[in-house]
């Protein structure tokens, strides 16, 4: 990176360009950056966009073998829909309410009641079928899913529409078990407990630069190349089956592994490739627990991070920085 | 096997790579195909018939089912004093089933149902008898008389739970995979330890601690326990006894016990001339003596012994050679010979070991050892009560008969009024305390708690062997690892600490057996050609080819082929014709034989090789396989057979039919292994890779498996232990070994699969510690549960009360809110410190008159108040009540309480790396790969270079692989060659199938800033067990508290919330900063100030009188030279305690 002249602003223009978008997916190039901004953009996926998970639960009856903080524990992190989750308050901010979930602004209402009766199967207590919201905005995200296919959204991206739907095992139920309770979902953020974080995964990679010494690698025979292919564990090269020359498949399987680079020296061909992080691009590989889709995760982020950074610039006014606080 | 039977396989042996030189050989042909693996199918079924635990079982049920017979049998009648006609006469004996008496009525119990209410699980012991009543004589026979109840062991033949399916077990409320073995003794389970003893009626040959040649015999029969020792000082022998005053000259000995001739002494010995002249000074000193004759050397004797009964003195030395003098060897019809012969035996092992040193025993070797079980303490236990009982009842029979009685005697009356088989039972189990005076016994901690912490806490239990001697000497050799342990004890698995290698754990295969019948065996031995001794002249007893015959000790005559005579006792005993725990080794050193049918010996299975190839064939576990054969099968078709660690002497034992050994030649081997991981015990069975670890770190994973949490046993949740750790996400290993799918580890595991990051992480990872990351642990990585139990015991006068209100029906006390309306304590209610849980009350007045009605007024409250930790949200999980063996109402409250780590906890995996968590750190700062992959806990990587914990990396390599195929990988010791363990290579080539390094290195990005982290850091799961320790259990701190009484100093502990000590050598560092004001605090201040008033004219204490408002001095009886100073109290009461021992402590104060 060249350093700027004194006076010369420092500001970039970063640009996005999406490889692939699905609900719970999404695989994006961030480009003309640097690495504290990429970072930040992944931290704030990571803890600090807000969702909606259970975090009170009362228990009316529970006779099954798991105690009810092992239940409240599970239920608290069942991913619930969360796209409302930027409009609602902390319970802790909420001036309507003294948080017992009777308000609609900062929290939402849960009812399970599942009971086996007396056959023999065991009964299993599930997201989907068994947890009640009070609100349709806020629901299982397992639930979301059913609805949207009972309206005949069916997910372009769902690999396996066929697949094991059943939702999120919560307890099973022996003849006779019962469990009842009330839960209260309410905002939060993943920094103060894992279940309010959004991301299951978000992570990026530099992107890489991959430079073949074509007319070194020509001075190597077929199975050289081979087995030179083949000493990258991922597959980043491939030779071509016309040319047989070796071309980059795919640079970003590359794991900076130096795997090639050691092989191509053990060959004695030292420089038969160059490999370089790209300082200023990044490949982003972000999926979501449901509780957002991928594309409300990301752009969710980015108002944080706005909103954290309009913080920082208020701070000398003392302005009132409101939910923002929280982050500070 | 005759040869041509493998024919047909050894085609096939040039496919086994390893097996096959380039050349076909006659020796590669003739390999037969045996394919490694396949073998291992024989240790499942091993287990399966045998279980964990059974030498416990084996033990219980053998007294059981023969012991308390013999028992009996040698003690069946007993009689009256005046007349002799009216007796009780036992004819037999059985144990019922476990049962309790409530109101006359007979109610069938459960182990688990003992358990819960503080009971014994018991049995009655039935007796079928026959006796006569009065002074006519009548004659009543009774059977099924009940003469005792007895704990019964769980799992043995008189347990319910025997035999039980595990559909049957879960309805007893038992879990399947708890391998039984132990009693139920008021509510608590009690192991009865494995006890190591040297063997009996065996002669050790040793040096005593002057460093002179010794050869000692511990006779042991039913009747006497003696020891003999036979001892060279000064170049002469001598015997010593501890009946005589001084030790006998052997040869006075020799021609006491009849024979007169110094020839003859030396034939019994041995003609080799180097025998003649050792034993030259100790023949001249008995000439000197003027001793020659056996009447000269019994009057010599008769000098020396301690005077018998009745102070006489005369016949006493005859009475001790018979009886004490190496008691084992039987007298019959005052013939001596045998017990010359032995003591000729002694003498020549002696000699040989003088002229040899090699020939010296090793009291340290395992064949030289005995385990005594819990069948056979309880056995001797039982005659001990037994005898007391019969010696009880005949007392006060006749004491009755002396005095005119309306009732006519009756022995079957006294007999059942007496209680005291079943109290001496259940105290000495209960207890541990083991004190038979008639057998000179008096054992301390025989009995333990059974461990519930974890499952592997509870099945070393079972397997542990406690050692007899002190622990407290320093001596290395007893704790050293002894190569006859290979196989038989796990060289593992011991404590750290004073008892080092005593204490000692049972390997896998170990078999412990116990007593079998003699006389068959020894008939046999006869038949099969021993020539018995008094046949024999001395000079033949050592021809020279031919060898002794010892069984069980005893010599019992000799043999001209011995090696013929050993393999046809061997086929006897491969074919079932004798039982397959007899063991015959052929002693070539000592030309002896041993035959050993006793019980105690620890032997193993093997399988037979003749010549080299097994005689399992591929069809054989084909079979075993199918389910037509047992392990049974394969010891009655003489395929497999137990050795014991003698016997195996006489074996070569392969690790594997089709791997050639260089330097053994094939024919020579005449036995398999099973598996060579049977090595080890059930403990160091989970370590993964232990083989590629330093042995101490298998150690200490061994005393650390047994403090991790875990799942405890199926009936978990309904057991009332009174604490019981639990991990709430509990997780089988990804790096598996065949022991834990064997043991039930995989079922009941006590760890999670973390994500480990080895590198340099915050600086919160030094000296062991380990940085979590926080999501993990909001996830419920390493959350607990701590279950613990408190019990109220109400008196029959005490009564529960409802919570009391006020009338607007609010609660008069706060600390009463957690209470449901009985006055218990409601299950699923949150209690806080100071709760009440149990709102007792005692009547004011100890002792009401009959009839009169108790008010609430008559009632104080004495309610259960809960302590628990400020700040923690504890759970009540059950309330149960039931009413104890007294009757009184007993409520146990099981309150709960679900931790999460905190900074302290400490972690462990399986290779003796214990750390404390250091740090939490929130997610997004932890290194994270490009796919995402973020380890859930980071562990410095100084961790290795010392430890040399190869095994742990290898985990971690196979764990990364494990979950990228979805395979579970093998770690088993010794694993590699028959496909037990996965090799290294062959898990780099799996990782690098899914795209990883080979060498299980990441490529990883700082979370904090988001660049790459200068070097690939080892990344993948390893199992991590969290320990018992928590900082929650342990951290304490004061400012004012408590103080103890008497010297009013603060109290210690943490339990009594005490003080923390300004010891000795931190005041030394204060002395020496110069600190003077802070020592003069901490010590006198922040301690027991106290002022006192001293009398400076006298220099003792007064004091002050506050009605008149001066000091005194009681010595001088007057106030006039008092001086008020200030002094720890302890000081204070120092000088007054001196003063009451009549030591006058003065103090010269310098300013008043």
């Amino acid at each position: 990176m060249e350093r700027p002249a004194t006076g010369v602003t420092y500001q970039r223009f970063p640009r996005v360009k999406i490889r692939e978008l699905k609900d719970d997916y999404a695989k994006f190039e961030l480009r003309d950056t640097c690495a504290s901004m990429a970072n930040a953009l992944r931290r704030v996926m990571i803890a600090e966009v807000p969702t909606v998970a259970i975090d009170l639960v009362e228990i009316e009856s529970n006779s099954s073998v798991l105690n009810d903080e092992f239940i409240a524990h599970r239920l608290g992190l069942i991913p619930l829909t969360s796209s409302a989750a930027m409009g609602m308050r902390f319970s802790r901010d909420c001036d309507a309410c003294d948080g017992d979930g009777s308000c609609e602004h900062c929290s939402v209402e849960f009812h399970l009641a599942a009971r086996a009766t007396d056959s023999g199967q065991t009964l299993e207590v599930t997201s989907t079928k068994d947890l009640r919201s009070t609100d349709p905005k806020v629901c299982p995200v397992d639930q979301a899913r059913e609805y949207q296919q009972a309206l005949g959204n069916i997910d372009p991206y769902d690999g396996d529409p066929q697949g094991d739907h059943r939702g999120i095992l919560i307890v099973k139920l022996r003849r006779g078990q019962e469990l009842r309770l009330r839960a209260i979902a309410r905002k939060g953020i993943g920094k103060d407990h894992a279940k309010w974080s959004p991301a299951a995964t978000v992570t990026f990679m530099y992107e890489p630069d991959i430079r073949i010494n074509e007319e070194l690698m020509e001075t190597l025979t077929l199975e050289e190349k081979t087995s030179w292919v083949e000493s990258s564990p991922t597959k980043v090269f491939d030779i071509d089956p016309n040319t047989q020359q070796v071309v980059v498949s795919d640079p970003e399987a590359y794991t900076y592994d130096d795997e090639v680079i050691k092989k191509a020296e053990a060959m004695g061909k030292p420089g038969l490739i160059e490999i370089n992080a790209k300082e200023d691009s990044f490949v982003f590989t972000v999926e979501t627990t449901g509780a957002l889709t991928a594309y409300e995760l990301i752009m969710n982020a980015i108002t944080v991070l706005r909103q954290k950074l309009d913080a920082v610039r208020l701070q000398d006014d003392d302005a009132d920085l409101g939910e923002l606080g929280a982050h500070l | 096997m005759p040869p041509a039977a493998s024919a047909p396989d050894a085609a096939a042996a040039d496919g086994d790579p390893e097996a096959a030189p380039p050349v076909p050989t006659y020796r590669s042909l003739a390999a037969p195909v045996c394919n490694p693996v396949d073998k291992f199918a024989l240790l499942p079924a091993f287990l399966k018939v045998r279980g964990l635990v059974k030498e416990h079982i084996d033990s219980f049920n053998y007294f059981i089912t023969k012991g308390i017979k013999n028992i009996i049998q040698a003690n069946n009648r007993i009689e009256a004093r005046s007349d002799p006609s009216i007796y009780l006469r036992y004819k037999d004996i059985h144990i019922g089933v476990p049962s309790l008496q409530v109101d006359f009525r007979v109610e069938n119990i459960t182990p688990h149902f003992c358990r819960l209410t503080d009971r014994t699980y018991s049995a009655p012991v039935y007796v079928d008898i026959e006796y006569t009543v009065g002074k006519a004589h009548t004659l009543y026979r009774k059977s099924n008389f009940i003469i005792a109840t007895m704990p019964i062991m769980l799992r043995s033949y008189a347990c319910v739970l025997n035999g039980k399916d595990e559909a049957e077990l879960a309805r007893y409320g038992e879990c399947p995979l708890d391998p039984g073995g132990y009693f139920v003794v008021k509510g608590t389970e009690k192991v009865v330890l494995i006890q190591e003893q040297l063997s009996k009626n065996r002669i050790i040959i040793d040096t005593d601690n002057k460093g002179r040649v010794i050869a000692s015999v511990t006779s042991s029969t039913h009747e006497v326990k003696s020891k003999t020792v036979i001892v060279m000082d000064k170049e002469k022998i001598y015997l010593q006894l501890n009946r005589f005053t001084k030790p006998i000259p052997i040869i006075v000995v020799m021609k006491a016990m009849g024979i007169e001739t110094d020839q003859e002494v030396v034939q019994m010995v041995g003609r080799d001339p180097r025998y003649g002249d050792l034993l030259y000074l100790s023949l001249q000193e008995c000439a000197t003596e003027r001793i020659y004759t056996q009447q000269q050397a019994l009057r010599y004797m008769d000098d020396k012994a301690l005077p018998g009964a009745g102070n006489i003195k005369d016949g006493q030395a005859k009475v001790l050679l018979r009886d004490v003098f190496v008691a084992h060897v039987p007298v019959k019809n005052g013939n001596f010979r045998p017990k010359c012969i032995y003591t000729a035996v002694m003498l020549r092992r002696m000699l040989d070991a003088i002229l040899n040193s090699d020939t010296f025993d090793d009291k340290d070797y395992v064949g030289n050892k005995r385990l005594e079980l819990s069948g056979q303490l309880v056995s001797l236990l039982f005659e001990d009560l037994f005898k007391t009982m019969n010696e009880f009842v005949m007392l006060r029979m006749n004491k009755n008969s002396d005095m005119a009685r309306s009732s006519p005697l009756d022995f079957s009356q006294l007999i059942q009024q007496d209680t005291t088989i079943t109290s001496g039972l259940e105290r000495a189990i209960s207890t541990g305390n083991w004190d038979i005076k008639r057998f000179k016994m008096h054992r301390k901690g025989a009995s333990q708690v059974l461990s519930r912490l974890s499952y592997m806490a509870s099945l070393g239990y079972m397997t542990r062997i406690t050692p007899q001697f002190e622990k407290t000497r320093k001596t290395s050799g007893p704790r050293a690892l002894q190569p006859s342990q290979w196989g038989m004890l796990c060289p593992c698995d011991t404590p750290e600490g004073e008892a080092c290698g005593l204490t000692k754990n049972l390997a896998l295969m170990t078999h412990v057996t116990t007593d079998q019948e003699e006389g068959p065996l020894m008939n046999l031995c006869y038949s099969l050609g021993v020539e018995d001794l008094s046949l024999l002249s001395g000079e033949e007893i050592h021809a020279p080819g031919s060898f002794l015959v010892m069984f069980n000790g005893l010599i019992l005559g000799k043999h001209r082929q011995p090696q013929r005579f050993a393999n046809s006792m061997r086929t006897f005993r491969q074919s079932g014709k004798i039982g397959e725990f007899v063991s015959i080794f052929v002693n070539e050193k000592q030309h002896c034989i041993h035959i050993a049918s006793d019980g105690g010996r620890v032997c193993r299975p093997l399988i037979i090789a003749d010549k080299g190839r097994s005689r399992v064939k591929e069809h054989h576990m084909k079979e075993l396989r199918d389910g037509i054969r047992s392990f049974d099968d394969f010891l009655r078709d003489g395929l497999i057979e137990y050795l014991d660690v003698n016997e195996e002497n006489n074996a070569l034992i392969a690790l594997y039919e089709h791997v050639d050994q260089d330097d053994v030649e094939r024919s020579s081997i005449t036995h398999i292994e099973i598996e060579p991981m049977t090595i080890l015990g059930v403990v160091a069975g989970l370590i993964p890779y232990p083989h590629h670890n330093q042995s101490p770190r298998n150690t200490y994973q061994c005393a650390m498996g047994k403090q991790a949490m875990g799942n405890i046993a199926y009936n978990q949740l309904f057991r009332a232990d009174s604490l019981l750790y639990l991990l709430v996400y509990a997780q089988r290993p990804l790096l598996t070994t065949k022991t834990i799918e064997l043991v039930g580890y995989d079922k009941l595991g006590a760890g999670q699969n973390a994500t480990v990051a080895v590198m340099s992480y915050s600086g919160y990872d030094i000296e062991d510690a380990i940085v979590m990351n926080k999501s993990s642990l909001d996830r419920g990585f390493g959350r607990c549960i701590a279950m613990k139990k408190y019990t109220v015991i109400t008196e029959k006068s005490d009564r529960i009360a409802k919570p009391q209100r006020d009338k607007d029906g609010d609660l008069i006390k706060q600390n009463m809110r957690a209470l449901d309306e009985d006055g218990f304590i409601a299950p699923g209610q949150i209690i806080r410190n100071h709760d009440i849980y149990v709102n007792k009350q005692t009547p004011k007045v100890a002792t009401t008159a009959p009839g009169t009605v108790l008010t609430s007024r008559d009632y104080r409250d004495s309610p259960a108040v809960y302590k628990g930790v400020d700040g923690e949200t504890t759970v009540v999980d059950r309330v149960m009540l039931c009413s104890d063996t007294n009757d009184k109402l007993t409520i146990k409250c099981i309150i709960r309480h679900t931790r999460r780590p905190e900074v302290g906890d400490k972690f462990s995996s399986r290779h003796g790396q214990k750390g404390v968590c250091g740090t939490i750190v929130q997610q997004e700062d932890f290194p994270f790969s490009e796919r995402g992959i973020c380890p859930d806990l980071i562990m410095n990587p100084h961790g290795f270079p010392s430890r040399m914990t190869i095994g742990k990396m290898i985990e971690l390599l196979g764990g990364k692989a494990g979950v990228s195929c979805g395979r579970f990988h093998y770690g088993s010791i010794f694993g590699e060659p028959s496909g037990n363990a996965d090799k290294v290579e062959d898990i780099s080539h799996t990782l690098v199938k899914h795209g990883f390094s080979y060498n299980g290195k990441d490529f990883l990005y700082s979370g904090i800033l988001g660049h790459p982290l200068q070097a690939y850091v080892f990344m993948g799961p390893i199992y991590y067990q969290k320990l018992k320790h928590m900082v929650l259990d342990k951290m304490h701190a004061r400012a004012s508290g408590p103080r103890v009484l008497l010297t009013r100093q603060p109290t210690e502990g943490r339990s009594h919330d005490g003080g923390l000590r300004l010891g000795e050598m931190e005041r030394d560092c204060l002395i020496a900063y110069g600190a003077s004001m802070l020592i003069f605090e901490r010590l006198l201040l922040s301690s027991d100030p106290y002022q006192v008033q001293v009398c400076t004219k006298c220099g003792l204490l007064g004091y002050y009188n506050h009605k008149l408002k001066v000091s005194f001095c009681s010595m001088c009886k007057n106030g006039e030279n008092m001086a008020k100073m200030r002094m720890p109290y302890a000081c204070k009461l120092l000088f007054q305690e001196l003063q009451a021992m009549n030591v006058v402590p003065r103090l010269k104060l310098t300013e008043g």
